[in-house]
């Protein structure tokens, strides 16, 4: 904000100069660069902020495997999956509505969900078929092997810068 | 799960067509609305829909308003646009069943005939007298009809209501305090002024066409709890029935779905994960649909969640889930493994391919040959008028519907065998499904875009025997015939916008007597008769 501030300051001055001015002139360019730094640093905190709610289902889902609530994990690994439940889904619409797509990009490409920060996919796909198997395996050696799965995929998502 | 007073004893009332073959039957349906004196047309906005709210289209009940043992209709309707100007205030329509094959528009004796914006209807027993209420949505405010017993309504004053666009609603005993609370789902939030004023923006297949849902908000769904003396208090939150997300919703269905005696809510939501909530058996809910496997198709994605169908396709004793979807994109069938593990299970039981290209919306799972299974319709029409307009599309705004044949492994869609019925072609969307007609079949009611409803009479034969059970207060219903086994569940809302005949039909193939057949009571008791006969209607009231 600090930033958009300065920029129509300047601008605002720059009207005021007598005669055209045959460069941008530099407090224009450091404005911009501040606001670019801005701009880059949301999309970063934006990322940061999405990879600490996976990070928080990835903990609650460790903290219930240690108690043996395996209903309970699978819930967590379903909200992983979705990068977050309804209420995070419900801000993501807005986001999408105002014309932010995080992996524009990539989302052509099919690589992410529209609006997706760090689950792909194709990981997405694989963490609900762990979920399924986890909730559909007859005994603890099934369990443990999907949940083995999905926090190896869960592992690779958050490794990733 | 209650409706009224609790069970106290058993009647037989017996109405018999016996048909009963072992032959394969032939499916196959005819549109009687001409025939049977339905001629009201219902409206939906303009004839090249600017706005998202011209797609919506509005729903239809076949219930027994009158206590004389027929089913009656009852449709929803929307307004007429021209240019940005009201052209014609669509009153909804009440037809009260002759018992002759006919029916009899009778909309203003009973009361009825509002003239908002029509959405969908749901139908339950509001104040604890026994009789149906009927609960209208709207593009505005949601009205309540109390049935007054003599064959009319009256408007309840202060009804619940999403003053908004609201779309699929139901009644329900969420608590089993012996009353039926209220969801009512909100799809989009606008105002007359911008439907008014639309023009189509989006860029489709060269053309332009109505935006969204995509850039809209959507509108909270909301959940009042029945306080009895037929007032109501909202408790959404409190009931955690909340709407988090804001996600467009549409079909509403209320069922047991995990068996442990109390009814759940699956939402199915457009462009959005749908949602299942478990109730916890006091009334208290927990969003579980992504959980559970309801919620997205087998690759992880939201679809275009339109309506639901409910019914135990495989014969597991569990109450399983079709949710029709947008164009190219197929309507998901998720089978019931128990505990509320949901698996997409659509290419396996073959409905891929017949319900990629349709774009889909009232929907059943009913056992249309009477052989023991529950077949699938499935109420077809694309949302772009514009559609017809660019063949690489590969679709129409008007489309025929869809005609499932449960082959005991998978569906064959039966479509281009069922005869004239199933030869039109509308934009449909409502669909209703019972045996107006009495003769042991079910029929099916759908409602079309800017055009008079189809009303598909059941012609098909050889069919197989049957029974009726008329049991509202029964939470379960199992018979066994003919070696085998098939139960029906206590559901209510379900398809788009509409509300299907609340009896439990149960197709009976060759069977010659019903072995056993046992209610479950919303008590939790079980009460058995054994060796009945077939092609009969059971009434259940008052059995405790």
């Amino acid at each position: 904000m600090k930033a958009i501030v300065r920029v129509t300051a300047v601008l605002l001055t720059l009207g005021a100069l007598p005669g055209l001015a045959q460069e941008t002139p530099k407090p224009v360019v450091q404005a911009y660069e501040a606001l670019a730094d801005t701009i880059l640093a949301l999309r970063q905190a934006e990322s940061a902020f999405v990879r600490s709610v996976l990070d928080g289902h990835l903990h609650a889902a460790r903290a219930l495997r240690e108690k043996g609530d395996w209903e309970g994990v699978a819930a967590q690994m379903a909200l992983f999956a979705n990068e977050g439940d309804n209420a995070i889904g419900g801000v993501r619409k807005r986001l999408l509505d105002g014309g932010h797509h995080f992996n524009a990009e990539e989302e052509e490409q099919g690589i992410y969900e529209p609006g997706y920060v760090i689950v792909t996919k194709k990981a997405k796909r694989k963490m609900l078929e762990a979920l399924t198997a986890l909730r559909q395996a007859e005994d603890e050696a099934g369990r443990v092997a999907a949940w083995s799965d999905f926090k190896e995929l869960a592992r690779e998502l958050l490794s990733v810068e | 799960m209650s409706h009224g007073a609790p069970l106290r004893a058993f009647l037989v009332v017996t109405t018999a067509v016996a048909m009963t073959t072992e032959a394969a039957a032939e499916l196959r349906f005819v549109d009687v609305a001409a025939e049977m004196g339905v001629t009201t047309r219902t409206w939906c906005g303009r004839e090249e829909k600017p706005h998202i709210l011209e797609s919506n289209g509005t729903g239809l009940a076949l219930f027994d308003y009158d206590g004389d043992g027929d089913l009656d209709l009852y449709l929803v309707n929307g307004w007429r646009l021209e240019g940005a100007e009201i052209a014609e205030r669509g009153r909804d329509a009440l037809y009260r069943n002759r018992g002759d094959g006919t029916f009899e528009e009778v909309t203003a004796a009973a009361g009825l005939g509002q003239d908002g914006w029509g959405s969908g209807v749901a139908v339950g027993d509001a104040d604890g007298d026994g009789l149906p209420d009927l609960l209208v949505t709207n593009f505005g405010p949601d009205l309540l009809y109390r049935n007054r017993g003599d064959g009319t309504f009256e408007q309840v004053p202060d009804s619940p209501s999403i003053d908004g666009w609201s779309a699929g609603a139901v009644f329900f005993d969420a608590d089993r305090d012996g009353r039926n609370d209220l969801l009512i789902g909100g799809y989009i939030d606008c105002t007359l002024g911008e439907v008014l004023t639309a023009r189509p923006e989006l860029a489709w297949q060269g053309l332009r066409v109505m935006a969204g849902p995509f850039g809209l908000e959507g509108l909270a769904n909301r959940y009042w709890h029945n306080e009895g003396g037929g007032r109501f208090r909202e408790a959404t939150s409190e009931a955690g029935l909340s709407d988090p997300g804001l996600y467009y919703s549409f079909g509403i269905l209320a069922a047991d779905l995990d068996g442990d005696d109390d009814v759940d809510v699956y939402v199915a939501n457009d462009s959005n994960p749908n949602y299942l909530y478990r109730n916890d058996g006091g009334g208290r809910f927990q969003e579980m649909g992504l959980w559970s496997g309801a919620a997205l198709d087998h690759g992880g994605n939201a679809q275009a969640g339109m309506g639901i169908a409910h019914g135990d396709v495989n014969g597991d004793g569990r109450l399983d889930i079709l949710v029709t979807n947008f164009w190219k994109d197929a309507s998901t069938l998720y089978l019931n493994h128990g505990d509320l593990v949901f698996e997409d299970s659509t290419s396996a039981w073959g409905l891929h391919a017949p319900t990629f290209l349709p774009l889909s919306w009232g929907a059943a799972l009913a056992d249309l040959d009477a052989d023991g299974d529950l077949d699938g319709f499935v109420a077809n029409g694309h949302i772009y008028p514009q559609a017809d307009l660019a063949p690489a599309a590969e679709t129409r705004f008007r489309q025929r519907n869809l005609l499932l044949e449960n082959v005991g492994s998978h569906f064959v869609d039966r479509t281009s065998t069922a005869g004239p019925g199933l030869e039109i072609e509308e934009s449909s969307r409502g669909l209703a499904v019972g045996d107006w007609d009495g003769d042991g079949d079910l029929d099916l009611a759908i409602s079309n875009m800017d055009a008079v409803p189809t009303l598909l009479r059941n012609d098909s034969t050889p069919r197989g025997a049957w029974l009726l059970v008329d049991a509202p207060a029964a939470s379960r219903v199992t018979v066994e015939a003919g070696g085998a086994r098939q139960t029906r569940h206590w559901t209510a809302g379900g398809s788009y916008l509409s509300a299907s005949d609340r009896r439990h039909h149960f197709g009976l193939g060759a069977a010659e007597r019903i072995d056993r057949l046992r209610l479950r009571t919303e008590a939790g008791r079980d009460i058995e008769l054994r060796d009945l006969p077939v092609d009969r209607v059971l009434v259940a009231r008052s059995l405790r």
